[in-house]
């Protein structure tokens, strides 16, 4: 599908109830580059164009959650606004994130995981730290838990599985690595990914309105020494 | 005057709620808010109009001793047996607490979550626009945890008050649901079961989850995929490991990816969460629109 500003969009997204007061505008079944950009740009154009009766926006991986008031607005109305703000021209509605660099410990006691990540991806230590920072990520979604971000993509080589094993509980600010993506904890967390890192960045403050420094969008860069 | 409340005992999971913590999914935190909304509007109806927090008790009960001022307190939820010094009260129940009384809530025939609201707010600051625990998040209430023996709750006179709201119970037919997110990776067979078996409540729940039991085997060998992570909704049935179906709750992961079969609807989600382990629960399926209709009812 095109949009009327000319630029692209993933598919036609499929819009699912969730529960009677959400629904879903999903624009694919399986995590990738164009999904996600379309559920990002969609999620600006909402904000953009607010739509009555919807009180909840949230971006996700591949999808754009929206909780509306049935009693305002029913899934059929709410249904013809999206599809008419998907195709809607609207000036500035695709603006950049802002660049974020995020510091990081890499190693030791803070990143356990990261010999064997360098070693599974035939790359020495530092190899690896300089491939993984000179990355262009972008934060994909915040989810999972409270400042969680998933920050994407890696090039294919860099690519790696999640662990077997989930590890039960992992400190806030651990830099985790899996599924060629980086993401963040800001909080204590259990993880099955690769434990690579620490950040003294903290995106979770629930005295800070908003509580999350990090949204989907910007632009992540990742440096050695905290 | 100052009015406080010191705890005695708390059952485990016994919390401070509010309606909830609304619109900050973005930032990875779930709404939390009472695991039976009804029950908890309930509780402010009968004490006709209450400050917006209220404490959020488990089956184990409550027992607390007002130690400074005075105020009015409503109760409701599941089916329990309260005594104020002594004396029974009735279920649900409205009284008057004065320096030194003794409240006891103790298990009652019915139910898993019972609600205490004052005349005041409880005070503890707001987090996020919240009073709401959020166990998984740490945030809200008390410190961001459960009550214990010992906690001190001061109540200062409210400004902002909930006048209630008398909810249509849902009855005790099958708990009603709409198909979920992911209801088209499961074959229509297994989609059939899982209207025609029955399912058990275990003793495997908190505010995040309810596991149920599948004696019929309807999901056996269904679990271990994965999706990509996606929006949850307080309600959704997802199944996991090698194939047990867990009912997400109110304090329930903002994503999951784990595939969800269904969603129950909003008016049978109360009763659900009342439903005590060993209870056998069958599910039936409803239209989006029958859903929102049933929906409108009950807060109308």
């Amino acid at each position: 599908m095109r949009a009327a500003d000319g630029s692209e969009m993933a598919e036609t997204p499929l819009l699912l109830p969730l529960g009677e007061g959400a629904m879903l505008v999903r624009f694919g079944a399986t995590l990738s580059e164009a999904a996600n950009i379309a559920a990002l740009r969609f999620t600006k154009r909402l904000e953009e164009r607010p739509i009555a009766g919807v009180v909840e926006v949230v971006p996700n991986l591949v999808s754009v959650l929206l909780r509306y008031e049935p009693e305002r607005i029913g899934f059929q109305r709410l249904a013809g606004e999206v599809g008419l703000l998907l195709t809607a021209r609207i000036e500035n509605a695709d603006h950049a994130g802002r660049e974020q660099k995020v510091p990081v410990a890499f190693g030791g006691d803070d990143g356990p995981d990261l010999g064997e990540v360098a070693e599974r991806l035939s790359l020495s230590v530092e190899a690896f730290i300089a491939a993984h920072n000179a990355s262009r990520l972008r934060v994909l979604a915040t989810g999972f838990a409270p400042g969680f971000v998933y920050c994407g993509f890696h090039p294919e080589k860099l690519h790696l599985p999640r662990r077997k094993d989930v590890r039960p509980r992992v400190p806030a600010g651990s830099v985790l690595f899996a599924a060629g993506q980086t993401a963040i904890a800001a909080t204590d967390i259990p993880t099955g990914w690769h434990v690579i890192g620490r950040t003294d960045l903290r995106n979770f403050d629930p005295a800070r309105e908003p509580p999350t420094l990090l949204e989907a969008g910007d632009e992540i860069v990742f440096e050695a020494g905290a | 005057m100052s009015t406080r409340l010191v705890i005695r005992r708390a059952g485990p999971l016994t919390t401070i709620q509010d309606r909830g913590r609304f619109g900050m999914l973005r930032h990875g935190i779930s709404a939390s808010g009472p695991m039976d909304s009804g029950a908890f509007a309930a509780a402010a109806q009968i004490l006709g109009e209450a400050g917006p927090a209220g404490i959020e008790f488990t089956s184990a009960g409550l027992e607390l001793d007002m130690v400074a001022g005075e105020c009015r307190i409503g109760l409701a939820g599941g089916l329990f047996v309260a005594t104020l010094n002594g004396r029974q009260l009735g279920w649900p129940a409205a009284a008057e607490l004065r320096e030194g009384d003794l409240l006891a809530v103790g298990p009652g025939r019915a139910g898993n979550f019972g609600y205490l609201r004052f005349d005041k707010t409880i005070a503890v600051p707001a987090v996020l626009g919240s009073r709401a625990t959020n166990l998984r998040a740490g945030i809200g209430g008390l410190e961001g945890r459960a009550l214990k023996a010992g906690d001190g709750i001061d109540l200062v006179p409210t400004g902002e008050t909930d006048p209630g709201m008398s909810r249509t119970a849902s009855g005790d037919g099958p708990v009603r649901i709409i198909w979920g997110l992911h209801a088209e990776v499961f074959a229509p067979d297994l989609r059939a079961r899982f209207l025609s078996e029955e399912f058990r409540v275990t003793a495997r729940m908190d505010r995040m989850g309810v596991w149920l039991g599948d004696p019929g085997g309807v999901f056996k060998g269904a679990g271990g995929l994965s999706l990509v992570s996606d929006a949850v909704v307080p309600g959704d049935i997802q199944i996991v490991g090698e194939g047990t179906p867990v009912v997400l709750m109110r304090d329930h992961q903002p994503t999951g990816g784990y595939p969800r079969i269904a969603t129950i609807i909003g008016p049978d989600l109360d009763r659900f969460a009342q439903m005590r382990p060993g209870t056998h629960v069958r599910f039936e399926s409803v239209s989006l629109a029958h859903a929102q209709t049933l929906s409108a009812l009950r807060s109308a």
